[in-house]
């Protein structure tokens, strides 16, 4: 600061002067660009380095079903069901983690749900893409959020190995099956409402289904089903095969839908 | 040519929404009218890549939107403000045109000082920090103007900008589209004649899907001699040319 000419008065030709050398628009934009920055998280940074583009990443971290109210609302339905579970013996989470995570899977993308979906459409990162990233990540999140309360409730069932097994992880590919149904119903119809209807009603059909059958196993305690009964029924091995059938043929009618358009456009 | 549409057109079950429309447009402001149900929207749609034709050949920026690898080149200069601007309530306004940057493929680093240009060129400097609920709907459409030329694009499609803006708002619109009209092809739908007749060099009018009329303001204008529906020279010319293209139709 030994510079004289700080200190003399600037007249007002060389302020004119000061401010034509000067695009006080351009520094202005800088600032700003500086003041409104956001600044993501670690999470979506991680993200969009595995998925190697920040819009995807950023497209990730919008979907509906994967905001704060959505995972806390999960959590609970699952925490609820595991509590449950200790308490009175029935096995509610491998009975809702399905339709828990079919109504999120339904809820993660498409006109009328996603406010921008019009305009996701006009955008280079493909919509495709977008649902499907959004769709593995709610996949994901619920798997973990369901294996979490199977594992809360090993407890009860720890002198059963067999129903310990299958209610940690047999309920893994119905729950697939119930998401690709929500899905392909929701990208098909194009309703949210439709795919989440779709996904929990096959699910309910399936149970109840298996319920009605194997009534006749109840444990004598008022017409009680007997948990074990009805778990075995629904996660029988002999089941895995259609469960994958009904995942892979609905994830080729959600590609099919959502194909780019070649031809015409 | 930035656009060229040859043939065009586009059907929702027995309801041809365009029916033939060709149009070869270049630089400038291109100004789409017409009544309510014309098909102004569904070409937009079509040109903005987000709606296919279901006949004829479109071409944008020289390039076949047909093909995936030229259509995501043609999306990344693209901007497109659609008739209902959907937005997620609980962003900021400089959030949303951030989200719609990344979602145009621009490169990171330049992403913020984008942002700040798109919001500042509509005036919402002061309310870059809102939340998207907390606005009215004059500054929403603003906000979905921002995320429209985030990109600095070569084709900018408006579907109704000036919906919901004040007199003053809409005067700013005009000079800020006829600045960015210097560079890029801006297509503008609207009601409103005004907007046309002030911003546009250039005016199509779409009536029952087809392109009745193609010239500049001025011979739209000229169209409106002794027409007597109108507040305003470009308005009976407006009317003039749906007249005749109602009758030709009933003929």
């Amino acid at each position: 600061m030994n510079d004289p000419s700080w200190n003399e008065p600037i007249s007002g030709e060389s302020r004119s002067a000061a401010t034509d050398d000067i695009d006080l628009d351009r520094v202005w934009v800088n600032v700003a660009a500086e003041v409104w920055r956001r600044h993501p998280g670690r999470l979506e940074r991680t993200a969009a380095r595995l998925l190697r583009s920040p819009g995807l990443a950023r497209a990730l971290f919008t979907t509906p079903s994967l905001l704060l109210p959505w995972l806390i609302a999960s959590a609970v339905v699952l925490a609820v069901g595991a509590l449950t579970q200790v308490g009175a013996g029935q096995p509610l989470v491998w009975l809702i983690a399905p339709a828990v995570a079919a109504v999120g899977i339904a809820y993660s993308y498409g006109p009328g749900l996603d406010p921008a979906w019009e305009l996701s459409c006009s955008m280079p990162v493909s919509d495709r893409l977008v649902l499907l990233t959004r769709g593995v990540a709610v996949f994901a999140v619920n798997a973990v959020l369901g294996l979490i309360a199977s594992i809360a409730t090993l407890a009860t069932h720890a002198a059963q190995p067999t129903i310990t097994a299958q209610l940690t992880f047999a309920w893994l590919l119905p729950m697939t099956a119930a998401c690709a149904l929500a899905l392909a119903v929701a990208v098909a119809v194009r309703s949210a409402i439709a795919g989440a209807g779709a996904g929990v009603g096959a699910w309910l059909t399936l149970v109840l289904a298996h319920s009605a059958t194997d009534y006749g196993a109840t444990d004598g305690a008022g017409g009680v089903l007997s948990a074990a009964a009805l778990t075995s029924a629904i996660t029988d091995a002999n089941l895995y095969l259609p469960y994958l059938a009904v995942a892979v043929c609905c994830a080729v009618i959600v590609l099919f839908a959502t194909r780019p358009q070649r031809g015409l456009l | 040519m930035n656009i060229e549409l040859t043939d065009v057109t586009r059907t929702f079950g027995r309801n041809k929404a365009v029916d033939g429309v060709s149009l070869a447009v270049g630089p400038g402001v291109f100004g789409l009218l017409g009544p309510n149900g014309a098909g102004k929207t569904s070409l937009l749609r079509m040109l903005a890549t987000v709606l296919p034709p279901s006949s004829g050949t479109v071409r944008l920026l020289d390039k076949d939107p047909g093909r995936p690898a030229a259509r995501t080149q043609i999306r990344r200069r693209l901007g497109y403000l659609p008739q209902n601007l959907g937005y997620y309530p609980s962003f900021t306004v400089a959030e949303f045109v951030e989200y719609f940057a990344l979602l145009k493929e621009m490169p990171a680093h330049q992403v913020p000082k984008a942002v700040a240009a798109a919001v500042e060129q509509v005036d919402l400097g002061p309310r870059a920090k809102a939340r998207l609920r907390t606005l009215s709907g004059g500054m929403l459409r603003r906000v979905g103007i921002a995320q429209a030329i985030v990109n600095g694009p070569d084709l900018l499609l408006l579907d109704e900008p000036t919906a919901g803006l004040d007199p003053e708002q809409r005067v700013a619109f005009r000079t800020l589209i006829r600045d960015l009209g210097q560079r890029a092809t801006v297509v503008v739908s609207t009601h409103l004649v005004e907007d046309v007749g002030t911003a546009c060099s250039e005016v199509a009018l779409m009536a029952e899907g087809k392109v009745v009329f193609r010239g500049t303001p001025d011979e739209l204008t000229a169209q409106g001699e002794g027409h007597e529906i109108g507040d305003s020279p470009l308005e009976r010319g407006y009317g003039a040319v749906l007249a005749a293209s109602r009758k030709q139709v009933a003929a």
